[in-house]
């Protein structure tokens, strides 16, 4: 797994990219925490991740729940369509604000 | 006689007035006169008041008070009074004055001078004009509980006092009412029993008039429910449409007992009655999940199923709302399992649609669909093991040859008649319109392809066994999105040996075999960790979204069939996960 962190108006966008997994996963977690100490919105840019597990999925949903507490926002974007069955299948669909690109998030 | 509870004079009264008290059978008489009233009333005021007044006429005093003890609140009610002042419903502190040491010691007491007795309170006296010259109190036990005591004042004879003999009688007496109002107390009790035992049985008739008579066959749905207690948190209900087609729905509310009842009583009300105008079993459970969710009983909620059977072209439109998944038993033999699309209902509002409850659409091509509750998956089979998903399949397929109600009926049998107490309602309902029966006709004839991975189960490991996986299933013939789906379900698994099993070990090898054969492909992982409990890998959402425990839920999602085992080394766990591609092949 890869990342790279930009800046797009007020949100910090962190594209990911590759598989986030058991391996991965608390680098995710990581980043993504860290990022709600500098920004209050928060977009996940899931384009180039083809591979996400439950361990990724409860990186994301640690990440939602600090959003949560502190007021922030927080949001994925262009999940690829595994990544999608898996939220799906996690029943976590619903929980999350997904957004078909970047750009609808920015603009919502 | 001889164990009555010790006065104050510590003298044995026996030894006194002999002579007034040998008037034996006219306190037989009463006491049988008393016995008598205190026999055909239940009433508990009634019984207190004929009791005192028969004690204040044969003891002959001039006035009387019964207390009763309200332990809840630490006083002395008094419950009545016979005499020139009405005390009734005057209340006294327990373990005060004379009636209240009375009941706090169990002690009877025989006051002959009360203004030379520092216990008496004067203030009754002060505020009614009464002049108490001598007391008798006596304590009332029932069945080793205090009740109360009776009082009486000032004898009726020229010295107004009371002698020990007095004291013994009262004492008699007392016990008497004391046992008699301790019976209407138990009365009491019991009739307030027969009445809710008597609600309840009304309560369980009403519920079961809720469920649909069976109809004879050819009609294609048929279902059954098997309490565990009185009341049922299940449910099942069918109706046909004016056009032909027949509205069916199974739900299961959480939680037990007369809550539950209630809820479910009152979510296959709304079935029943939405159901005749909202021909969509999507936009029907969306209705319903906003009713429920509008009157939102804290903490519960509704799993349900419900769907439109249409017999002319054998079209099943279907509706998933937190339920255990339907399963389609294909006249090929295969089973495929309709998951929840959305949350159970009364939790969120949801909308119909693609973004909330979704609608599928089945074709049972003379297949049965059958939509059952945890009861039956989670039900304890006469070894004390549970049915699970395998065992449910295996019995459908063995009793393939019956017709639907049979097969449904073999299936309870199975958890009905184990001896062990049930803790879950059954519910269990077949959508059949076959008019053969189902065999198990599958006329492949390929070789089987076997592949095989050993790696170091390492969480770097997990990229290249899902790797593998894919290239399998893509060998195998699976679609791309059932491909992915199975890279998901075998990648928890492998993920779960990696964080789980060898957590407390060090990290070992694992194995994963594939076999295709026959349009099914079977994956075995096998590993050398600790055994684990399959009782703890059961899938069990999570009440809140949240991490842990999805990995479970996602492969029992994904797979037909789900087996925990221990190795066959001894050493290690296996997990056998199954997948029927050719029912699923049109799906792309």
């Amino acid at each position: 797994m890869k990342h790279e962190i930009s800046q797009k108006q007020d949100a910090s966008v962190v594209a990911f990219s590759g598989e986030i997994d058991l391996e991965s996963s608390p680098a995710a977690r990581e980043i993504l925490l860290q990022c709600f100490e500098s920004t209050s919105n928060v977009i996940v840019d899931l384009s180039e991740v083809s591979y996400i597990d439950s361990s990724g999925v409860a990186s994301l949903v640690e990440a939602l729940q600090a959003a949560k507490k502190s007021g922030s926002r927080f949001s994925l974007a262009a999940a690829s369509e595994p990544t999608r069955r898996v939220l799906e299948l996690a029943r976590l669909d619903k929980v999350f604000t997904l957004y078909d690109t970047v750009d609808d998030g920015l603009t919502d | 006689m001889s164990d009555f509870p010790h006065n104050k004079d510590r003298r044995d009264p026996r030894r006194f007035d002999r002579r007034k008290s040998t008037n034996v059978s006219a306190h037989l008489e009463l006491l049988s006169k008393m016995s008598g009233h205190l026999a055909v009333t239940l009433n508990i005021e009634e019984t207190i008041q004929k009791a005192l007044d028969l004690i204040v006429q044969f003891v002959k005093a001039e006035g009387g008070a019964l207390f009763l003890l309200d332990e809840k609140n630490n006083t002395l009610v008094c419950m009545a009074s016979v005499g020139p002042v009405d005390i009734h419903g005057i209340t006294l502190k327990t373990g005060e004055g004379i009636v209240g040491q009375c009941v706090a010691e169990n002690s009877s007491r025989i006051v002959r001078d009360v203004q030379q007795d520092p216990d008496f309170d004067h203030s009754v006296d002060e505020s009614t004009g009464f002049r108490t010259r001598s007391i008798l109190c006596a304590p009332m036990v029932g069945h080793f509980e205090k009740i109360g005591a009776i009082e009486l004042v000032n004898k009726s004879d020229a010295s107004g006092l009371f002698s020990d003999t007095d004291l013994l009688m009262l004492q008699t007496l007392a016990s008497a009412a004391a046992l008699a109002i301790s019976n209407a107390h138990m009365a009491e009790d019991l009739v307030a029993q027969e009445r809710v035992s008597r609600e309840l049985e009304l309560a369980t008739e009403m519920q079961r008039s809720l469920l649909p008579t069976a109809r004879p066959a050819p009609f294609p749905v048929c279902g059954i429910n098997l309490p565990a207690y009185e009341m049922s948190g299940d449910f099942y209900d069918f109706f046909e449409l004016g056009d032909g087609r027949v509205y069916f729905s199974l739900g299961d509310v959480s939680g037990k007992g007369m809550d539950a009842a209630l809820l479910m009583s009152k979510t296959a009300s709304l079935f029943r009655c939405l159901g005749k105008t909202l021909h969509e079993p999507h936009v029907l459970l969306a209705t319903i999940n906003r009713e429920l969710c509008e009157t939102a009983i804290h903490g519960m909620f509704v799993t349900m199923v419900c769907g439109l059977f249409d017999p002319a072209s054998g079209e099943v439109q279907l509706a998933n709302a937190g339920h255990e998944p339907p399963l389609l038993h294909a006249r090929n033999g295969s089973f495929t399992a309709t998951p929840a699309s959305a949350p159970p209902l009364g939790i969120l509002p949801l909308e119909a649609g693609d973004d909330g409850i979704r609608k599928e659409t089945l074709h049972l091509d003379d297949g049965t669909l059958y939509i059952f509750t945890d009861g039956v998956t989670e039900g304890d089979l006469a070894n004390g093991r549970q049915l699970g998903v395998d065992g449910f399949t295996a019995i459908i397929r063995e009793s393939a040859g019956l017709p639907a109600a049979e097969r449904i009926e073999a299936v309870v049998s199975r958890l009905g008649n184990t001896g062990r107490t049930r803790h879950d309602d059954i519910t269990l309902l077949a959508i059949d319109a076959s008019t053969t029966c189902l065999t198990d006709d599958i006329t492949h004839n390929s070789a089987p392809m076997v592949v095989l991975h050993t790696f170091p189960a390492r969480a770097s490991e997990l990229q290249a066994a899902r790797e593998f996986v894919n290239k399998a299933c893509a060998d195998c013939g699976c679609s791309k999105s059932m491909a992915t789906d199975l890279v998901i379900a075998v990648g928890e698994a492998i993920q779960n040996v990696v964080r789980h099993a060898y957590k407390d070990v060090e990290a070992g090898e694992a194995t994963l075999e594939i076999v295709c054969k026959d349009g099914i492909i079977e994956f075995q992982l096998q590993d050398s960790a600790p055994t684990v409990d399959p009782e703890k890998l059961k899938p069990e959402w999570p009440e809140e979204p949240g991490p842990g425990g999805l990995g479970i839920c996602i492969i029992h999602d994904i797979m037909d069939e789900v087996e925990h085992l221990p190795a066959p080394s001894g050493q290690g766990n296996l997990l056998r996960m199954v997948k029927y591609i050719e029912s699923n092949r049109d799906e792309t």
